[in-house]
């Protein structure tokens, strides 16, 4: 949603890693926010359920819509009894899961996409690119749907559907990235010591256009997630028992009158999870953009 | 979509001279007599003008106005208020007058004795809402468009037997039968007549303007449609029955159930029909002033189907010891807030042929658990009991988004888990359930809302009948591919037996056998949860059809 | 100037052709379909389905399908819905003055307060306001936007009955009252997203003319203030919103499907979900059409725009 912005090059492999630059990210408070935001909420879906007294699955249907802090159920529980803190966690293993590996497929698919566009250019650029236009020119959220209400749906094929339809803002920077690259001197003097095209593209090329596509990728998994929240909302993604925070916002719609929390938790959930990512991607723009100088 | 998407079907076999004799009682919530509803009825005494509106709340959206086009339940609604059947069919069961003078029967000549030769005799002076008088030639060309090649038929059974249709005078009309048909008689009372003058003016039936902007001869006419938001009909001043007292009928469109039943509260709509109030609001609901809350049965009976073909399923061990680990009343009091109907049968409590005797479920793991280790079914890997290979695993699917539906079915999982039995859950888009992997039984095991019968008649040939698998190559529902030769033999029995009593002892062996083979197992019947506000008069439900506004015209505001 | 619209053309062409045909192989290959609704109807067998398929088409191949429906959208018939028989056209545009009013309000509601919000944000650079106002727009732009309808729904419907869950109007009162308080919440929330993009954006782009040469010398020849920011600065940073307007058109149309599915706004969000629903691929793909080409020529539009605004940017 964010990305439109202007991404300068770099010169020089690992520059981005380079002390200035993590200094810079450092000094990005909301970026440092982000990232101990979501290293806490990793840590809480890898470790949390097993300090929990209650599993995700261990149904106690007399128990059913305890509101939170009854007992040992620190939020309560759900329709079915079962502890929504163990299910919140689990959930959250799935949705950051399928957001990490559709950012990680659609990154693969989009920096290929772009590499080839804006190495080759010509009538294979053209049409590359006419095709990732032609993916952008409706909004992500209708092709999504269209996808997921005829597919039996898994947490793979979630992913993967997720990743087909976020590919293409990232292709767009590559290529824009690599036109410019091509024509710098390390290109040339690659060329002319006679390495192959792949051999340009993927060893000489793509490192130096890391930068934006790191800051891509980083915002990728921003909108995984909201899209895997919205179309397991909608009833078309992952599929209950296996919880997510979209089906757990699913679930709870019905009962949104007696039982407000079971609403509320999941989605403050998303929204942090969102928000950390949203904002260490912001820092890395920040950061990687030479020019920025925040003072 | 809904609780009951999945509902009504069957074919059944009915024979025409004890037609009036299947009764189906409908309990109404405080148990009152509901009033008789549609044509039949003496006429209004008073001709008071119509007036005043009623808005009713649907949840799915009315699209489909040409009555003989495939369509869902919902748009049977609006269908039953602007056309008319030549009879329809009363709460109980019983055919009343509509279109014909009276309902043809062996006792009065309306059908002769083999079942083949059809007389009917039509009601004199009705004018369809243009004007135009309705005869003979209508029901002519209606009989004739159903199975018209050209035309986009939603449903052909039964009217492709009918042939020789002549129209002997504009109110009497006859035609012959190929073979006899006994369900026909009960086919036709919901087989809407449609205008020849107008249908057979438009250059391509099927996207008539017609369809948009129907014309029938019943007690409403259609008056706007804003597409996605409304459909309004007006009271037909020059109706031949009960003239109806409520002017404007809106059928309101409000897809989410929530937003449904904040509506109701706050008085935006008068009626909430189709799906209704959720379970979980029902005490909510039932303490709000001046709206009446009420429980009507209907035909749909929620169960667990099993595809027999199967290795986890063919052994009766099995299927024996997963019914006995369903905690079913804690299913139906807790998810469903006591509010179905807990049944040992496919055949509806209300149906004159249910059998009340059957053995009743107890919840019990230890007995499911001897059951299955006597069977031999050892645990294995992970405590999943397996024998000769196969292992108590399976899939279990149903419509995605059905929240109660889901919650039974992860409740059901954990008990089976108990005895070692391992459900997968696996449920799918709408689109996709019931597509191919319905019809052609590609799935291990669904759980789903079926109503078994046609109407009122018994015989569910269709689903229990052994020629009635599609994977199997026979025409019908029985995608569980349920096979078994003395119930073949029963079933082909009781549709060629004259005496009801007769009939009944059939179908309540019939009821024996499938209770004990369980090739479903039973959960509950479905009651649908209506509310109204409570000045509104003449309100009720219809066993015996698919929707609840059927019949309008007997409304009244107090 | 010619030969570039031209050229923009045709490439839109071959986008559209590509989006057809990208919906249409999506939608027919995958399990289930039309038929599947019908399935539990009485009486229904797969014969019967076949033969239903068999009349609506569906049976033959799938290339014969898509040529015969592609070759037909230049003569303006997009085909018939499956459900009501109606031309896809008309059923498209009876949805369409619902979602344009939800868009509309909203996208008028943020581009005025996000508009304010960016200008203040730059002028005041690193202020409390700006820094909230940053904080703040990522937050917005990261919390699930039907999530937030229905805390809004739960909140100032069921808990506090204040404004109606949903629908765009109550029937029998249809006053721009009725219209104004069933708007609020819908845009509200759909406005939410949009006022943080937009701010960021005016923000950025402020930031970029108030340092120009022009905006000094405004100032140094002894312009009022609040004058060289209206005449001068605004004016010159709205131009590359007018671009942004154009591409945020695919942002602002999913987030008001979004919008209209949770408040049941009777606009094209809800009725893309209700034929997914139904399977009703002619509207389906009609809405994929309809959404494509209004983006490409929002795109289109937008770089027009900037050509006529400003000479220096060379078209071509």
């Amino acid at each position: 949603m964010s990305t439109v912005a202007t991404y300068p090059s770099f010169s020089g492999r690992l520059a981005w890693f380079s002390n200035p630059t993590l200094a810079r990210f450092m000094r990005h408070k909301l970026a440092v926010l982000g990232v101990v935001m979501i290293t806490l909420l990793v840590l809480a879906c890898v470790f949390g359920p097993y300090l929990l007294h209650y599993t995700d699955l261990s149904i106690d249907i007399r128990n059913r819509f305890s509101p939170p802090l009854t007992g040992n159920h620190y939020l309560g529980t759900d329709a079915l009894g079962r502890d929504t803190a163990a299910r919140l966690l689990n959930a959250g293993r799935i949705s950051l899961t399928v957001g990490f590996f559709a950012m990680l497929i659609s990154t693969l698919i989009g920096t290929l996409i772009g590499v080839v566009a804006g190495y080759y250019r010509g009538w294979i650029g053209a049409a590359l690119m006419r095709f990732v236009d032609a993916f952008l020119s409706f909004p992500s959220v209708f092709l999504v749907l269209v996808l997921a209400a005829f597919i039996k749906p898994s947490p793979t094929m979630i992913t993967l559907i997720i990743a087909v339809t976020s590919w293409m803002e990232i292709s767009r920077i590559v290529e824009a990235e690599i036109r410019s690259l091509r024509e710098r001197d390390f290109t040339l003097a690659a060329r002319m010591v006679g390495a192959s095209h792949r051999w340009i593209m993927f060893r000489e090329l793509v490192p130096n256009a890391i930068g934006p596509i790191i800051v891509a990728a980083t915002l990728t998994i921003a909108n995984a997630i909201l899209l895997e929240a919205y179309i397991s909302f909608l009833g078309y993604g992952i599929q209950p028992p296996l919880p997510s925070w979209g089906n757990m916002l699913n679930a709870a719609q019905q009962y949104l009158g007696n039982a407000p929390w079971l609403a509320i938790i999941p989605g403050l959930a998303i929204t942090l999870a969102v928000t950390s990512f949203n904002f260490i991607g912001d820092g890395l723009r920040d950061a990687l953009d030479g020019r920025s100088d925040l003072k | 979509m809904s609780q009951c998407d999945d509902s009504e079907k069957g074919n059944s076999l009915f024979n025409p001279t004890r037609r009036q004799a299947l009764a189906m009682a409908v309990i109404g919530a405080a148990g009152v007599m509901l009033p008789l509803g549609r044509p039949s009825q003496a006429f209004a005494a008073a001709k008071a003008a119509a007036a005043g509106q009623v808005i009713i709340g649907l949840s799915q959206e009315p699209t489909v106005f040409n009555p003989h086009m495939p369509h869902i339940e919902v748009d049977e609604g609006i269908h039953w208020n602007i056309f008319d059947p030549l009879f329809g069919i009363s709460p109980s069961g019983e055919f009343t007058p509509a279109l014909a003078v009276e309902v043809p029967t062996v006792a009065n000549g309306g059908i002769s004795a083999d079942g083949l030769q059809w007389k009917v005799k039509l009601r004199e002076g009705v004018k369809w809402h243009d004007g135009t008088p309705f005869t003979a030639e209508d029901v002519k060309y209606t009989l004739e468009l159903i199975v018209n090649p050209e035309f986009r038929s939603g449903r052909r059974a039964g009217h492709d037997l009918v042939r020789d249709i002549t129209v002997v005078s504009p109110t009497e009309i006859h035609w012959r039968m190929e073979k006899s048909y006994a369900p026909y008689a009960s086919i036709l009372s919901w087989t809407f007549m449609v205008p020849k003058h107008v249908l057979s003016a438009a250059a391509d039936v099927n996207n008539a303007p017609f369809n948009n902007a129907p014309i029938g001869t019943g007690p409403f006419k259609w008056a706007s449609r804003v597409a996605g938001d409304h459909i309004q009909l007006k009271a037909n001043p020059d109706y031949y029955g009960t003239l109806a007292q409520i002017d404007s009928v809106i059928f309101k469109y409000i897809p989410d159930l929530t937003v449904l039943y904040t509506q109701f509260k706050t008085g935006d709509i008068d009626v909430t029909a189709m799906q209704g109030i959720t379970p979980d609001h029902y005490e909510e609901a039932k303490g709000l002033a001046e709206r009446t809350v009420v429980v009507l049965p209907v035909a749909t009976v929620e169960s667990v189907a099993l595809n027999l073909e199967r290795p986890q399923f063919k052994d009766p061990a099995v299927r024996k010891a997963l019914y006995l680990a369903i905690d079913k009343k804690t299913i139906i009091d807790e998810l469903y807030y006591g509010l179905v109907l807990p049944t040992e049968t496919y055949m509806p409590q209300q149906s004159a042929y249910y059998n009340p005797n059957l053995p009743k479920q107890g919840f019990n793991i230890d007995e499911a658990n001897k059951i299955l280790d006597q069977a031999g079914w050892k645990p294995g890997a992970g405590g999943i009991r397996e024998k000769d290979g196969v292992r108590l695993s399976f899939t279990n699917s149903t419509t995605a988004g059905n929240q109660i539906r889901e919650q039974a079915q992860q409740f059901m999982q954990q008990t089976w888990l108990a005895i070692g039995v391992e459900m997968k859950i696996s449920n799918l888009p709408p689109a996709v359930m019931w597509g191919d992997y319905w019809m052609q039984s590609k799935f291990d095991s669904a759980v789903v809302g079926i109503n078994f019968l046609t109407g009122a008649d018994p015989d569910t040939r269709d689903y229990f009948g052994s020629t009635s698998t599609s994977a199997k190559g026979g025409a019908g529902q029985n995608t569980m591919q349920y096979s078994n030769a003395k119930v073949d033999e029963l079933l082909a029995q009781g549709a060629s037996l004259q005496d009801v009593a007769q009939r009944k002892a059939v179908y309540l062996q019939v009821q024996e056998i499938i209770r004990d083979d369980l090739p479903m197992l039973p959960l509950f019947q479905y009651t649908y949860l209506r509310g109204y506000k409570s000045q509104l008069k003449g309100f009720a439900g219809n066993i015996n059809l698919r929707i609840e506004p059927w019949n309008v015209n007997t409304w009244s505001w107090a | 100037m010619p030969q570039y619209i031209l050229n923009r053309l045709g490439q839109s062409a071959v986008v559209l052709v590509l989006v057809s045909l990208i919906g249409f192989i999506v939608l027919n290959l995958a399990p289930g379909g039309p038929m599947s609704q019908f399935a539990l109807n009485p009486g229904m067998s797969q014969a019967e389905l076949d033969r239903i398929a068999e009349q609506m088409g569906l049976k033959r191949p799938l290339m014969v399908q898509y040529f015969e429906w592609f070759t037909r959208l230049f003569i303006g018939d997009w085909g018939h819905s499956f459900r009501d028989g109606r031309p896809v056209l008309s059923v498209i545009a009876g949805h369409l003055p619902a979602t344009l009013l939800l868009m509309g309000t909203a996208t008028v509601l943020s581009v005025i307060v996000g508009t304010w919000v960016g200008v203040l944000g730059a002028v005041r650079r690193y202020s409390v306001f700006d820094t909230l106002a940053t904080v703040g727009a990522m937050v917005a732009l990261s919390i699930p936007t039907f999530w937030f309808g229905l805390v809004a729904i739960f909140l100032f419907s069921l808990h506090l009955g204040w404004l109606p869950a949903g629908n765009m109007y109550t029937i029998g009162d249809r006053s721009l009252g009725d219209y104004a308080t069933h708007l609020i919440l819908p845009v509200a929330v759909l406005a939410l997203v949009n006022v943080a993009i937009w701010s960021r954006y005016m923000r950025s782009a402020t930031l970029d003319v108030i340092d120009q040469d022009f905006v000094r010398t405004a100032r140094a020849k002894g312009l009022p203030y609040r004058r060289v920011l209206t005449h001068h600065v605004i004016r010159n940073a709205l131009l590359p919103m007018i671009t942004l307007a154009g591409l945020q058109i695919p942002t602002i149309l999913g987030g008001a499907l979004v919008t209209e599915t949770v408040f049941t706004w009777p606009g094209m969000g809800r009725l893309f979900l209700d034929s997914l629903g139904y399977s009703d691929y002619p509207v389906i793909m009609g809405i994929l059409m309809f959404s494509a080409i209004l983006v490409l020529l929002g795109n289109l539009l937008a770089d027009l725009l900037v050509g006529v605004a400003d000479p220096r940017v060379r078209l071509g």
